[in-house]
């Protein structure tokens, strides 16, 4: 092998390596504050990913809808758990997010639909959505389920990954999409060949790993939301809700798998089931950070797109075999290294 | 006096075990009142139920409200704190910031001057104040625990076993906290095991055993009785009177 197919190689792995460094994060980000293994991340990645390209081809993506059904739903919820004790405020504020702001994004995702619009309204509205979704999902699926182990909620979460990907099938077909570039334009450097798409997924990572960096050290909802994943029972008792913790952290592991659905989207045709196989790898950086390191993580990730990129310039049949079989080592390990563990009571 | 906290006919089981049986409570505003106790007697359970974290079956009122439908979040949120035997602290964060989170559902202007009264309560904390909580000493961790339940600005604080496995010097400087905490308004329910540290600075006082209480009234007349003295102050007084 030449230096110049070892550099494209590794230029291809570290492009796929920081897609699954944020998936990678957003899962351990989530199981730290819920203790939900977030099987459905790669939902959120083809849901970002094909409603984007819907919405730039001038279609209609499904995915607005559902936002409104399951908003409907998570208000339906809300009014259950408060029969109660109805306060009007809390109704009013229940009716607002769950029910008039999908409405509104749908309303205004109809309004483009048909015309093609530019491409940073296609991102906004496909960003929107998704993280509409993922709150109502974590409302609908998680909160009630909140205080049940790791396996109710993995089951759950099992559930959840097989229901949307059927929605998905619904809402975009069979057939794969393609997006439009986030950037076009390319240049060269001595041998390599930077697309502006490329360059985009490397800036959108750094720039949301150093801001994810300043959110959890320097703002209040930031430390509250590590404090959770600390200490779920001191968190309470400092007054923090869990589930406004697992409302932020849904809510930044949609945001983080729609844009990343939304960066690889222009590069590989993406069909309504890619986002498991996607997601997937983010989980073995994940594991590999031991489901709670974030920089052991994100170095996984970047180990993972580029062992990626070697295997299948040698053994294509056999890529996705060599990147899973990663974990067994890891495993092992880890299993060495570490005592047994229980699981935690709550 | 209007009682801060009330707790009438609690009853608070794990499964089928009745860990506390019909036990009433009162906590009046400035006051500290302690309840005693061998271990295993269900003083934490106890605790625990009336903050929420474990259910309670009778009736909690606090502030006049009644707690029943309440979350932990919103009972702090009305100026109950509870600092837990265990602590309960975020290990991985600095002093600094397990304070401020302790503050979580106060106006941040508050907030700040929340934490200088802490740091000046416990000037301790302030030396230490970046230093990752899990790396601080027992006695600090304790006084990190209380600071961070003060720094929600609660109206009685609850706290269970204060001066377990602390050296006698610390525990000294907590229960003088803690008297002190009682001159600037905040009602105090103090669980211990340490029985005659407790009785000297309570007011009220309750003896429990096997998850009922068996002796209440003064802290001065229960430290006084000969039973008590014996079972759980480890020493006979002197022509102590029995209640």
């Amino acid at each position: 092998m030449n230096t110049t197919i070892m550099l494209f190689l590794l230029q291809d792995g570290i492009t796929n390596g920081a897609i699954y460094a944020l998936l990678g994060l957003a899962l351990v980000l989530v199981f730290a504050v819920t203790r939900v293994i977030l099987i459905p991340q790669g939902e959120f990645v083809t849901y970002g990913a094909l409603t984007y390209a819907s919405l730039a081809s001038g279609q209609m993506p499904g995915t607005a809808k559902l936002a409104l059904a399951m908003g409907t739903v998570a208000f339906a919820f809300d009014l259950f758990v408060a029969r109660k004790a109805l306060h009007g405020r809390l109704i009013v504020r229940s009716v607002l997010a769950n029910i008039v702001l999908p409405a509104i994004v749908l309303a205004v995702t109809l309004y483009f639909a048909g015309q093609k619009p530019p491409v940073a309204v296609c991102i906004a509205l496909s960003l929107l959505i998704v993280a509409m979704i993922g709150l109502f999902l974590y409302r609908i699926a998680f909160q009630p389920l909140a205080h049940t182990s790791v396996l109710v909620l993995l089951i759950a979460s099992v559930g959840v990954h097989l229901a949307l990907q059927g929605l998905g099938l619904l809402f975009f077909g069979a057939e794969g999409q393609r997006g439009p570039a986030v950037l076009s334009g390319a240049f060269t450097a001595g041998s390599l060949r930077f697309t502006g798409q490329s360059i985009t997924v490397y800036g959108i990572t750094i720039a949301f790993i150093v801001g994810l960096w300043l959110f959890f050290g320097l703002t209040l909802y930031g430390k509250a939301l590590r404090a959770t994943a600390v200490n779920r029972l001191g968190a309470r008792l400092a007054g923090i809700r869990t589930t406004l913790s697992g409302q932020i952290a849904f809510l930044l592991a949609s945001v983080i798998g729609a844009l990343s659905g939304i960066m690889i989207v222009p590069i590989t045709t993406l069909y309504y089931d890619s986002g498991f196989l996607i997601g997937l790898k983010g989980f073995v950086a994940a594991i590999i950070g031991g489901l709670v390191s974030y920089p052991l993580t994100a170095v996984a990730a970047l180990f993972v797109g580029i062992v990626e990129a070697f295997s299948s310039f040698y053994a294509s049949n056999y890529k996705e075999v060599i990147v899973f079989m990663l974990l067994i080592p890891v495993l092992l390990l880890r299993s060495l290294a570490a005592p047994a563990v229980e699981e935690e009571k709550d | 006096m209007s009682a801060l906290l009330s707790v009438t006919d609690a009853h608070v089981a794990y499964g089928k075990v009745e860990a506390v049986r019909s036990v009433a409570l009162e906590v009046g505003e400035n006051q500290i009142v302690t309840i005693v106790g061998a271990n295993g007697a269900g003083k934490t359970t106890l605790l625990s139920a009336i903050m929420g974290i474990l259910p309670l079956k009778g009736r909690v009122a606090f502030a006049g409200q009644d707690l029943a439908r309440l979350d932990i979040e919103d009972r702090v949120a009305m100026g109950l704190g509870l600092v837990p035997e265990h602590r309960e602290l975020f290990v991985t964060m600095n002093v600094e910031d397990n304070l401020e989170l302790g503050a979580f559902r106060i106006e941040r202007s508050k907030a700040k001057a929340s934490m200088e009264q802490v740091y000046a309560l416990f000037p301790r904390l302030k030396e230490r104040r970046k230093q990752l909580a899990g790396t601080l000493s027992g006695g600090e961790q304790q006084m990190l625990a209380m600071g961070r339940a003060l720094m929600g600005a609660p109206k009685l604080l609850m706290l269970d076993e204060p001066s377990l496995g602390l050296a006698p010097i610390i525990v000294a400087d907590i229960f003088r906290i803690i008297t002190e905490l009682r001159a600037s308004g905040v009602s105090v329910l103090l669980v211990e095991q340490n029985a005659q540290a407790a009785l000297k600075i309570a007011d009220q006082a309750y003896v429990m055993e096997l998850g009922e209480f068996v002796l209440s009234g003064k802290a001065s007349d229960i430290a006084a009785n000969e039973a008590v003295a014996a079972s759980y102050l480890g020493f006979q007084h002197e022509g102590a009177s029995v209640l």
